[in-house]
């Protein structure tokens, strides 16, 4: 009796974080160091209420959301899609927030900085079982639809009015050195 | 029976409910997280700090999420902060981008990633962490050239 409650107890506790989801995968490579391609189905969920359990605001716009992988239960935190000009995954995620996700992408793991396990770069998603994938590269277009008056050349990040009233207050390095000064102490 | 019931237990015991948090005050700079994790920018000294701090406000208002690093080195993942609930590209969590505070808060953990639910920003130091002086501007083109 005590040796099968041992050996059920060492199947919970190590395989499963050794899963390897890569089978399957057609995530790009981004050549980070710790990347690994991975593909799962998973529950999209609003983090704050399923770690804290703060949940009457669950799945509302501008909330962080998980995957909860359907094969080891782990809460898997998308920090970034597909993208290349710092856009997070939430505008992706959210219209499947509550339901049942396939997703491909890329997995950090990186044992020499705390805390980088289970992050992830989403590249598709669709629902499960869904025939066809979509990129996850709506954050710009979310963005742009909610800043109309920011439209313009460039990159968003340029346009951005937080980001540029944060910089005319206090400077490229949060300093308040002028554009002139800070530019000069980069050459 | 008794191997069903324990295996039962066991089960019963994995974290799929809210885990139990923790009151915590924890030092430390609010990071960009993808940038410190992924490293798609340089080594984590580099990616924190007033050499960050134009990138750091890019990605806080792009929706990456924040972070707390710690003095402990450990990151904790910000998911509240004074009641403010908008932790993908909200504003409060932007204001802080680079600054040095002292949290006081709830602290959960799960699947390997520390979650803090900030109920109260006991000091906020500005930006402490000046290693524009060792690395200039991270990513290099933050910074444009001035027009004349």
């Amino acid at each position: 009796m005590m040796k099968r409650l041992i050996a059920v107890c060492a199947l919970i506790a190590t395989p499963l974080f050794a899963q390897d989801f890569s089978e399957g995968s057609n995530a790009k490579t981004w050549n980070l160091y710790a990347e690994v391609p991975a593909t799962f189905e998973a529950e999209v969920v609003d983090i704050l209420c399923t770690v804290a359990g703060d949940c009457a605001n669950a799945c509302a716009d501008g909330r962080q959301l998980g995957l909860l992988r359907s094969a080891d239960n782990q809460l898997v935190f998308p920090n970034k899609n597909r993208q290349s000009s710092f856009n997070g995954a939430a505008y992706d995620l959210h219209p499947y927030c509550g339901k049942t996700v396939d997703v491909d992408g890329l997995m950090i793991e990186d044992e020499d900085i705390p805390g980088a396990k289970n992050i992830y770069l989403i590249q598709f998603i669709k629902e499960a079982g869904a025939a066809d994938w979509e990129k996850a590269n709506k954050w710009t277009k979310v963005w742009a639809e909610k800043h109309p008056e920011a439209k313009g050349k460039g990159p968003w990040f340029r346009r951005a009015p937080r980001v540029n009233a944060a910089i005319e207050a206090d400077g490229y390095f949060g300093q308040g050195l002028s554009h002139e000064d800070a530019y000069a102490l980069t050459q | 029976m008794k191997f069903k019931v324990a295996l039962a237990a066991l089960l019963m015991a994995q974290p799929a409910l809210a885990a139990e948090g923790e009151r915590v005050q924890i030092t430390g700079e609010i990071i960009d997280t993808w940038c410190y994790f992924s490293g798609v920018m340089g080594g984590p000294d580099a990616v924190v700090g007033s050499a960050h701090h134009t990138c750091a406000l890019w990605c806080s208002a792009g929706g990456i999420p924040v972070g707390l690093l710690g003095e402990d080195g450990e990151v904790y993942m910000v998911l509240k902060i004074e009641g403010d609930d908008q932790s993908a590209s909200g504003d409060t969590q932007m204001t802080l981008a680079s600054h040095e505070i002292v949290a006081d808060g709830m602290l959960y953990k799960r699947d390997g990633l520390n979650y803090l639910v900030v109920e109260k920003v006991v000091e906020d130091r500005g930006i402490t962490n000046l290693n524009h002086e060792d690395y200039g501007v991270v990513p290099g083109f933050a910074i444009p050239k001035p027009k004349k």
